[in-house]
């Protein structure tokens, strides 16, 4: 066994040396694995930086009550009678005695894209001071929070930064009415940092929705307490509600608006990878042929099939591991936090940054080597099958 | 009086540059091979019968002198112009045949018409004709890995004389042949200068190509030694 | 024999590996041709008449609400014909999470302002006196199997019905075809009235009119006019062409033209990699063969271009191969595509473009070995010196 081993690493050892022999071949080789892992790593890194903007959004200890069926808080509608119901409902956290629930308005306003000059979809929310202080990890980065009754807005990091015009200090036309940037503010990139926030009262007058909400968000006093929540608006037919943690309904988003898009990574990436495939097989079939009279030459001198079987795969993997890594190097380098918008389930953009993880790049290395592995078994068979007779070539 | 010549060399000289050092093949070297005239050149490795050989096919460049060929010079003509002049006056025969495996006897024995006006069935003739000739009627839908060597070297002679060139050059065209399949191909070489007065040149080590030859001319170190003389 | 056959034979002669050359190239042309059609398609709306028309939304987003009365005011407005329009109804059928391109329309007027829309004279009657009635673009009702006559309840995510009932049912009158703009194929229309007499909310509300003028060239300034007119009113519009409105929505979803045209890039790169590598190999295994070429009196530029032949027919082989691929492939998933590129097919600028760049793809890879096979020496060619 042990000899085994020695031979074959005899062998991989002298086949990887001999790499350089056939520069290009095994380059272009290299070259395809790398681009296959890139587009690869590139959707699942948009996929997975879109995700984790809405995932990572939510909450488990706040529940979010949208009109039953609206699925989204655009679709959704809550009268002040229903608000008012809800502060009254077990399981909600109080402070100073009063219930921590936030009745928000939540309106689409047109943006400029700075990457197009388009016009897009933004969310205006109007909520309540109370409604700012109930999301615990938002934080003011610029300036400060709006006034209740002004027409001052603060805005997310993420829209300062993919839409024009909402720096701080900025004023803006926004329905009947001109409104100041007062405040950006930063949740770790989520989707709330696509979000321009006022106060409701406001919102509610200028957009005409008085006494009108889209959602009802509460803290609870733990996440336990979620199953009172829903029995008692299960309980009370004039809240026609689905409760929710925001944790499942951020989730619940990110399933619904990952697009046709996103769905294409793997498709694509294994259409490619087949190309890559042929390549490689070309690569490790004219590395046997050139090889021919040394194979020869070894197993005359008494070196065994197995080892000169897995000297070609070790070849072949090689180059599928140096491929991988310029990939996944590429793609990090190239797409690491790179920053896009689309439209979400609610019809508004979602600004979100690529994210290329540890993990993502483990399944890129583990096509790679699959491309390998394939590429390098079939002309590793006819290495190790060659004939000796008539190789030792005079010729 | 005298014969039309086939090849006049005038003094030609042949230098290669390698690395640092420049090797001079021939230095004024002067030939006259006639029209009609069947010729042995031997010589050893390195003697530059190979490069006397590639000279006369216009595939290798004089660095200076004359090669006059019809009394007409070939040394000046272009690319182009000498593949056309090889192309209607001399047929070329190899040691290793180096007939194209992916074509079969026939279609590789037609190659050298493709570079003519002739239409297919003209084509068609010539090569019956020419394989005819070498005996291997029989053979013309084989493929050169399913003919022996001896069989092989006739297709590449069919090839060399389709196109009905003046000249044959043949660079050790019984070198890989044993005995009796090698007086087989010095035979056809041997009837096709006296039936058809076709003019052959062949560079060879083989002494046995001499009994056939009308002269042999012995090649060292770029120079004709005395023993050439007319057989 | 000729010269075609010798080029054949050569390209055969290493059977398994011209495979694998054409495997790669396969996948490569079957990419573009599929992601070039999904990329048509999904833009398609951008063109397509779409410049003639205009469209009106309320100036703080689409999504808002104008009042219905505003069609019957541009209806006065100087140089348009026909003024129709739309609500997004937020419909699905079955699915909640497969909603449905629905809009309540004004049918009359729609059908004037999409003159486009083709369905046989008794549909259209049928739509047009039954309220309760939709029609369905062809391409939603074979997704769903619906024929005219049947009954299919509908329910949305924004309405509700005024007397309870989760879903409207909803008789298809009309299926109609759009070939001018193959994308409307796939909404389902109902009938405003209708709309406004069933739900709770949202009444004589529309979500845009869209209208045609007498040209194309006074768009501009019919756009300002209509604007004009409800300039400092509740409800404030802004008027464009169908086809900027268009093209502004598509770029909400995000770029996908620099999306597919990276990815078309990088599998042309790779092909062009290996098959360029695969060719100069391939020359230079034959350089023996090339140098009694050569001496048989072939030329240099008979070589140059036998190579190239052999290159640009192993191109041309693989992307058509690849683009009829593609062509079977695209016409399969536009059945299953919801909304956006459903209505994609293989055209023949999509297809043309393909041999177009099969024909560049050939020639790049094909020019190192033809070249150095041209410029090749005999005595070199034949291991003479």
């Amino acid at each position: 066994m042990g000899r085994v081993i020695s031979q074959v690493t005899a062998i991989a050892s002298m086949n990887i040396r001999s790499i350089p022999q056939r520069l290009w071949m095994s380059l272009s080789t290299v070259v395809a694995i790398a681009l296959v892992v890139a587009v690869l790593l590139a959707f699942l890194a948009m996929g997975n930086g879109f995700r984790q903007a809405q995932s990572s959004a939510g909450a488990e200890d706040i529940a979010i009550m949208l009109r039953d069926g609206a699925q989204t808080e655009i679709n959704s509608a809550v009268t002040r009678e229903q608000a008012d119901l809800i502060e009254e409902a077990p399981g909600i956290a109080r402070e100073n005695g009063r219930p921590l629930v936030s009745a928000e308005l939540y309106v689409i306003v047109d943006g400029t894209s700075r990457a197009n000059g388009l016009r897009a979809n933004l969310p205006l929310r109007g909520l309540a001071l109370g409604g700012v202080a109930l999301r615990h990890d938002v934080r003011i980065a610029e300036g400060r929070l709006f006034q209740t009754g002004t027409n001052e807005i603060v805005v997310g990091r993420s829209v300062t930064r993919e839409f024009a015009g909402f720096d701080l200090g900025k004023t803006m036309r926004l329905g009947q009415s001109v409104w100041t940037v007062v405040g950006v503010f930063e949740d770790g990139g989520t989707v709330r940092e696509s979000e321009l926030w006022g106060d409701v009262g406001v919102v509610q007058s200028v957009f005409k929705r008085a006494n009108f909400f889209q959602t009802i968000r509460a803290r609870l006093q733990s996440p336990r307490s979620l199953p009172a929540l829903k029995a008692y608006v299960d309980a009370d037919p004039r809240l026609k509600f689905a409760v929710q943690s925001e944790t499942e309904y951020f989730s619940e988003q990110a399933k619904q608006s990952s697009n046709l898009i996103q769905k294409l990574g793997w498709p694509l990436a294994i259409i490619m990878a087949i190309g890559a495939l042929a390549g490689a097989l070309n690569t490790m079939y004219s590395s046997v042929a050139s090889r021919g009279t040394e194979i020869a030459t070894l197993r005359a001198i008494g070196f065994g099939r197995i080892p000169t079987f897995a000297g070609t795969l070790a070849e072949a993997l090689t180059l599928a591991v140096i491929g991988g890594g310029v990939g996944i190097i590429a793609a990090t380098l190239l797409f690491q936090g790179y920053s896009a918008s689309t439209l979400s389930a609610n019809f508004t953009q979602v600004v979100f940054t690529f994210k290329v993880t540890p993990a993502l790049c483990v399944s890129a290395l583990v096509l790679a080597l699959i491309v390998g592995l394939i590429g390098g078994i079939f002309p590793a068979f006819r290495a190790a099958r060659q004939p000796i007779v008539g190789m030792l070539g005079d010729q | 009086m005298s014969d039309p010549f086939s090849f006049q060399l005038r003094q030609v000289s042949k230098r290669f540059v390698k690395g640092k050092e420049t090797i001079t093949i021939f230095d004024g070297l002067d030939l006259d091979i006639p029209a009609g005239d069947f010729v042995a050149i031997m010589g050893p490795s390195g003697s530059g019968k190979t490069t006397l050989l590639n000279l006369l096919g216009g595939i290798d460049h004089v660095t200076s002198g004359e090669i006059l060929f019809d009394d007409r010079r070939v040394d000046t003509l272009t690319e182009n112009q000498l593949s056309a002049w090889r192309a209607a006056n001399v047929g070329f025969i190899f040691q290793f045949y180096n007939l194209m495996p992916v074509l079969t006897a026939a279609q590789n024995v037609e190659l050298p018409l493709l570079l003519t006006n002739l239409g297919r069935k003209e084509r068609r003739t010539n090569v019956a004709t020419a394989l005819e000739l070498v005996g291997l009627s029989d053979r013309a839908a084989h493929y050169p890995r399913e003919m022996s060597g001896g069989q092989q070297q006739r297709v590449a002679i069919a090839r060399a004389i389709v196109s009905d060139p003046q000249v044959l050059l043949c660079d050790e065209p019984t070198g890989d042949l044993d005995r009796s399949t090698a007086d087989e191909v010095l035979g056809i070489l041997k009837l096709l200068n006296q039936e058809h007065g076709k003019t052959v040149v062949v560079v060879t080590h083989d002494p046995e190509v001499t009994r056939h030859t009308r002269r042999t001319l012995h090649l060292n170190k770029g120079v004709f030694e005395e023993k050439t003389a007319l057989a | 024999m000729n010269q075609a056959l010798l080029v054949a034979k050569n390209l055969s002669r290493r059977k398994l590996r011209t495979s694998l050359m054409l495997v790669a190239i396969f996948i490569a042309f079957f990419l573009y041709g599929a992601l070039e059609c999904f990329n048509r398609a999904f833009h398609s709306s951008e063109n397509s008449g779409a410049a003639e028309r205009l469209v009106t939304v309320n100036r703080i987003n689409f999504t808002m609400p104008l009042p219905v009365n505003y069609a019957g005011r541009v209806r006065q407005v100087e140089g348009v014909t026909s003024v129709s329009y739309q609500s997004w109804f937020g419909g699905y059928y079955q699915d909640q999470r497969q909603p449905l391109f629905m809009f309540a329309v004004d049918p009359v007027s729609y059908l004037e302002v999409y003159s486009g829309i083709q369905l046989p004279a008794e549909q259209r009657r049928a739509w047009l006196t039954n309220r309760s009635a939709v029609a369905v673009g062809k391409t939603t009702a074979a997704k769903y199997g619906w024929k005219v006559g049947d009954r299919v309840p509908i329910a949305s995510n924004i309405y509700l019905r005024k007397d309870g009932a989760k879903a409207w049912e909803f008789d298809i009158a009309a299926i109609f075809s759009d070939p001018d703009d193959t994308a409307r194929e796939g909404l389902i229309m109902m009938s405003h009235d209708y709309f406004d007499e069933t739900v709770t909310f949202g009444r004589d509300q529309v979500n845009m009119l869209v209208f045609s003028t007498v040209s194309p060239k006074r768009n501009d300034e019919i756009a300002k006019a209509v604007d004009a007119l409800f300039a400092n009113s509740e409800a404030e519009t802004s008027t464009d062409t169908a086809a900027a409105f268009n093209r502004a929505f598509v770029a909400q979803l995000g770029n996908i033209a620099l999306i597919i045209t990276l990815v078309v890039a990088t599998a042309f790169a790779a092909i062009l990699m290996i098959v360029g590598n695969t060719m100069v190999m391939a020359v230079r295994e034959r350089t023996r063969e090339i140098g009694v070429l050569k001496t048989l009196g072939f030329r240099g530029s008979t070589i140059l271009s036998q190579i190239l032949a052999e290159s640009l027919l192993l191109a041309l082989l693989g992307a058509v191969l690849g683009l009829g691929a593609a062509t079977l492939a695209v016409a399969a998933a536009g059945k299953f595509i919801q909304g956006f590129g459903s209505n994609m097919n293989m055209t023949a600028g999509v297809f043309l473009g393909g041999v177009g760049w099969a024909l560049l793809l050939g020639l790049v890879t094909g020019a190192v070995p033809a070249w150095s096979g041209m410029r090749l020496q005999i005595a070199t060619a034949l291991g003479r010196r």
